[in-house]
């Protein structure tokens, strides 16, 4: 059988060989469309839900945009680092294992190999597997023009529905997480239509640390639930202080199921997805007292 | 002709896949890789409302329609009617529109874009109609006021007085059970191609199940004699009664743009307009009320059931003739009462889809049968042997059940196998243990194998065998039947079984994809026949053959002594002289030219079928199985994760075992998607779920382990002796899972796909957990 890929079809392809050519192209009047790993891009020019864009930018082969660099307490990961690359970096399965553990269930092993962590975040949706992570990680994202640099936390660089900070002559370069801290764990997990090649109902990943039996700290945040990805200030600020008893799980659970307000879609409904956003935030907290490695993720797939 | 005494060599051996390499390296020619010199690309122009009256069609005059054919119903040289049942769907719609995206006009142009670009710049003025969409508006006015509905076909079974059985019971149990649109999901999407021929006539190649379906049903459209019409199948990339009826509407689209442009026209759909504008799964619901005595027997089964049939009759009948034949199937009941009917809706026409309404009624059957079990404290296995038919016993048609099935011998093997009796000892019935709920379910059923009734006596089937020279130069034997390979395996059995009817080596026999230029009408491939009676025709033409050919080698060899062929070699013991299969066969082929031998399937005398009063032997055999299977549910989220199904499977005899199996494994994952995934809505008259990224079926993470069993009752009629095993894979996985659900749960959930989200909704104590 043969494809014809309309986006393809219909646009002209730009090769910068580095980022200060590409973000030259980006000055242009009418900036062309960037395109990483096209896994988002040519679906959507291919169900006819966008209109092929008339110049696509090539970020693939821009050696600014590869590579994951550890420093002190973090992470750097360039935005055209592939889902399969940063599921396999050695420092990536140390530092950050929640986001090991998001990236190996978006898609399959096709989508892993091209998609990237930029691409991800620049496609702006709520059911993005990996703004879920950032959150908890306390990521920065740094973005380019020819105007220079700009640092924004992630939670401010999710502005609304499909809305990013991120202007039409600027490119996503990398996002820097904080690591793991020592004594903390982390955790995710993802409910899907099926147990992989699927778009998440609602995902959620935490990062919290307990020393005897009391709450130090607890990041928790959720996708497809709000129009971006969010935390939950309210359980987050709840829980600190508090002992990880029965009492403190069911007020979690019902303050998280409280604060959401998601919507009914093709994929789930409001009702289902507000009250198993509690069922997550119990989930998570359940798992420090059994004591469980890891998170309580099904398995990914090609694990 | 009796079975048992045969020993077969190639039958009932796991040959592998005879198409298996070409398609795994790439190589398979599928309609949309085939290159055809100067072909055009073909579109339709669709109606934007799903009900309403077509007043005219406006041509842009800033288009230059000279560069594009087009086609409107005055251009069609026949009658503008698709010629399936109820006679009632045109092939372009002009006056009433009855689904959205219906064709008005056919545009084909030298490039796909140049098409698309005409068909719109089509515009049509439309006076919009209410339009009726959904099995839940046509239930409710089924209930209240049937005037209002529609009505495409109706049937009923009666057996005894179910008034009778009702008032003998001692409890009267009823259920109501639903079942959505499934989506065949194949991975190739529609499409054909028409080339116009010197004659006047057209030559059609595509993807399609059933070659003489559409040459003999596009006759009144195109008028043109059937001779004039040859369809040929391309390599087919799965189909699942997807590609039955269907093609011919494609067929007919390209082949009315090829006569008028005079250029070959292809059309393949892309994924989504596959999706939007193909045929479906019939939406079901049934209302059961069986009779029961307190010692567990059925006095009496009651059965409405209703079928959502889109648009269009098409094939709708046939599919709730197959579908209130198996609301009781398996079970002995003196009283029966089903009332089936379909009614039209605008959406696009329902058809043909693996099972083929067998699926909707023993989701319903067995969701009861385990509700009936439940209400009189017996336990599920019990209550069924109890009730289920043996031989002797009689259908709700009054067909007897022959003494060469033993429709038990399944359940009784599944049973031992999954340890059942022991593993519901961990059933949580609301329950949780360590954060999970966990139930195990049965369901138990059989199918039908081959058309209804007397339909295989009116089919005539017929295979053809040909002695001829093979691509590899040498003599062999070409197989000639219109059977599709559809991922099935037939271009794999078919040589098995000719090769044993022949006694020739199965490298001397070759099966080329039908084209009905050269082959006769075996019927279409549906109805878990193909093995049976085709295949059954295939080994009598072969016995024709191997008699040809030892009359040859005994006149032409062995001074008119009788030889015998066996393994490749004929063998005169009276000159005690023995020749090859090839040097016969070549002296034969050089002296005579190509010969062929042509056999007729019968069914036996025996078959008496009432097509208007629904009685007498339905099928002409029955295939049975078992499923018992075993369910987790995360009590944290709802989640349903199937773990095991164990299944035994009485298919006849094994043609050949692993792809049995292969069909087996692929349909019960097909059966879970339609369980607990595979949701389809309607959104302004379009099914909603229009992508493989919403419509979600199962990939091989969501697989259970499977235990599959076969035990082999052949069928005694037609040698080498299978049944069916093309579409029992899809009956009874979706009830096996409700009732573990139920036994994990405490909650009968009586609508599938069974999601977390409905899980939610039926279960109370989850809606109290959110309000508080």
């Amino acid at each position: 059988m043969s494809v014809s890929l309309r986006c393809v079809e219909a646009s002209d392809l730009l090769l910068p060989g580095s980022l200060p050519e590409a973000l030259a192209m980006m000055a242009e009047p009418e900036p062309p469309t960037p395109l990483a790993g096209g896994t988002d891009l040519m679906v959507q020019c291919e169900a006819g839900a966008r209109k092929p864009p008339a110049r696509l930018l090539s970020l693939k082969q821009l050696p600014e945009l590869k590579g994951i660099d550890e420093a002190d307490d973090t992470i750097r990961i360039g935005a055209g680092a592939t889902h399969w690359q940063i599921r396999n970096h050695a420092d990536v399965k140390v530092g950050l294992p929640g986001l090991v553990e998001a990236v190996s269930m978006v898609g399959g092993r096709q989508i892993q190999t091209m998609g990237t962590i930029g691409g991800s975040l620049a496609n702006g949706s709520p059911a993005g597997d990996i703004a879920p992570y950032l959150l908890i990680a306390d990521a920065v994202v740094e973005v380019a023009s020819i105007e220079g640099t700009r640092q924004i936390p992630i939670r401010n660089f999710l502005i609304d529905y499909r809305k990013i900070d991120l202007k039409p002559n600027e490119l996503i370069v990398a996002v820097t997480c904080k690591v793991l801290p020592e004594g903390a764990k982390e955790g995710w997990r993802k409910l899907g239509p099926r147990a992989a090649q699927a778009i998440s109902k609602i995902m959620g990943n935490y990062r919290g640390k307990i020393v005897d039996g009391v709450i130090e700290s607890f990041a928790v945040s959720l996708g497809s639930v709000a129009p971006t990805a969010i935390r939950l200030p309210e359980v987050e600020a709840f829980l600190v202080g508090k002992p990880l008893s029965e009492e403190t799980i069911a007020e979690a659970e019902r303050l998280a199921s409280a604060s959401v307000k998601p919507i009914s879609d093709i994929r789930s409904t409001a009702e289902y997805r507000k009250w198993v956003a509690g069922r997550l935030v119990r989930g998570f907290l359940t798992s420090f007292t059994k004591g469980n490695e890891g998170s309580e993720g099904s398995e990914g797939c090609e694990s | 002709m009796q079975t048992k005494e045969i020993t077969f060599k190639h039958v009932g051996q796991g040959i592998p896949r005879r198409d298996g390499d070409e398609k795994v390296r790439g190589l398979a020619r599928y309609v949309d890789d085939l290159n055809i010199p100067d072909c055009w690309y073909g579109v339709a122009v669709r109606s934007p409302v799903a009900h309403g009256r077509l007043k005219t069609l406006r041509y842009d005059p800033a288009f230059d329609f000279d560069q594009v054919c087009v086609v409107t119903p005055e251009d069609i040289p026949g009658k503008n009617i698709v010629d399936m049942m109820g006679q009632d769907m045109p092939f372009l719609a002009h006056d009433l529109i009855r689904y959205r995206g219906e064709p008005l006009a056919l545009v084909a142009a030298p490039t796909r874009q140049l098409a698309e670009q005409a068909a719109a710049h089509i515009q049509p003025d439309i006076d919009p109609l209410e339009p009726l969409y959904t099995l839940e508006e046509v239930i409710a006015l089924h209930k209240t006021d049937r005037s209002k509905l529609d009505e495409l076909s109706a049937q009923t079974i009666i057996k005894g007085s179910v008034d009778e059985g009702l008032a003998a019971a001692d409890k009267v149990i009823e259920g109501e059970y639903w079942a959505g649109h499934q989506e065949q999901l194949y991975i190739e999407p529609q499409g054909m191609v028409a080339i116009p021929e010197k004659d006047g006539g057209v030559f059609l190649q595509g993807s399609l199940q059933c070659p003489y379906y559409i040459a003999p049903e596009l006759i009144v459209t195109l008028g043109l004699p059937l001779e004039k019409i040859r369809v040929k199948q391309a390599a087919v990339g799965g189909a699942f009664g997807g590609k039955e009826e269907f093609p011919t509407l494609v067929a007919g689209y390209c082949a009315l743009l090829a006569m008028k442009s005079g250029k070959p026209v292809k059309m393949v759909y892309d994924r989504c307009q596959d999706i939007r504008y193909s045929t479906k799964r019939h939406p079901a619901w049934m209302k059961y009320r069986v009779g029961l005595k307190n010692d567990g027997t059925i006095t009496a089964i009651h059965v409405d059931f209703v079928l959502d049939g889109g648009a269009y009759t098409t094939l709708s009948p046939v599919v709730l003739y197959r579908g209130i034949l198996h609301t009781t199937l398996g079970y002995n009941c003196e009283h029966v009462f089903v009332d089936g009917r379909v009614y039209r809706t605008h959406t696009f026409p329902d058809g043909a889809f693996r099972g083929f309404g067998a699926p909707q009624a023993i989701w319903g059957l067995e969701s009861h049968m385990q509700e009936c079990a439940d209400a009189l404290g017996m336990d599920a296995e019990v209550f069924r042997l109890k009730n289920y038919l043996r031989a002797g016993d009689k259908t709700g048609t009054g067909q007897v059940i022959s003494a060469e099935m033993d429709p038990p011998a399944v359940m009784l093997e599944t049973l031992k196998r999954s340890d059942f009796v022991n593993r519901r000892t961990l059933n949580t019935y609301g329950v949780p243990r360590d954060g999970k709920f966990f139930g195990v379910g049965v369901a138990f059923f059989g199918h039908g194998s081959g058309f209804t009734g007397d339909g295989e006596m009116r089919l005539q089937s017929k295979a053809a065998l040909d002695l001829d020279w093979l691509p590899n130069g040498k003599p062999g034997v070409n197989i000639r039947i219109s059977s599709t390979e559809m991922g099935q395996g037939t271009l794999t059995i078919m040589p098995q079984i000719a090769a044993d009817g022949l006694k020739i080596p199965m490298a001397c026999v070759d099966c080329p994809l039908p084209d009905t230029k050269y082959v006769p009408d075996s019927g279409p491939t549906v109805a878990s026949r193909t093995a049976m009676v085709v295949g059954s025709t295939v080994y009598g033409a072969a016995e024709k053959m191997k008699a040809l050919l030892e009359q040859y080698a005994s006149d032409a060899f062995f001074g008119g002594h009788p030889c015998h062929l066996e393994d490749g070699v004929l063998t005169c013991s009276a000159v005690s002289q023995s020749q090859t299969f090839e040097d016969v066969a070549r002296r034969l082929l050089e002296e005579k030219g190509m010969q062929r031998v042509v056999h007729q399937f019968k069914l036996p005398d025996t078959v008496v079928w009432d097509q208007k009063t629904f009685k007498g032997d339905s099928y002409p055999s029955y295939s049975w199985s078992a499923n018992i299977v075993e369910v987790e549910i995360d009590a944290l989220t709802l989640e349903i994760k199937l773990k095991k199904a164990t299944s035994v499977w009485d298919i006849g005899r094994l043609m050949n075992p692993v792809l049995a199996k292969g069909q087996i494994e692929g349909g019960l994952t097909q059966a879970l998607g339609y369980a607990l995934m595979e949701k389809m809505g309607i959104r302004d008259g379009l099914f909603d779920a229009d992508r493989m990224q919403t419509y979600v079926v199962p990939t091989s993470l969501d697989t259970p382990e499977f235990d599959i069993h076969f035990m082999e009752y052949p069928y005694p009629h037609a040698a080498p002796g299978a049944k069916g095993v093309g579409e029992i894979p899809m009956d009874g996985l979706a009830p096996a899972i409700a009732n573990a659900i139920k036994a994990a749960t405490g909650i009968r959930m009586n609508r599938i796909p069974i999601t977390p989200e409905s899980l939610w909704e039926a279960m109370p104590s989850t809606r109290k957990e959110i309000a508080s």
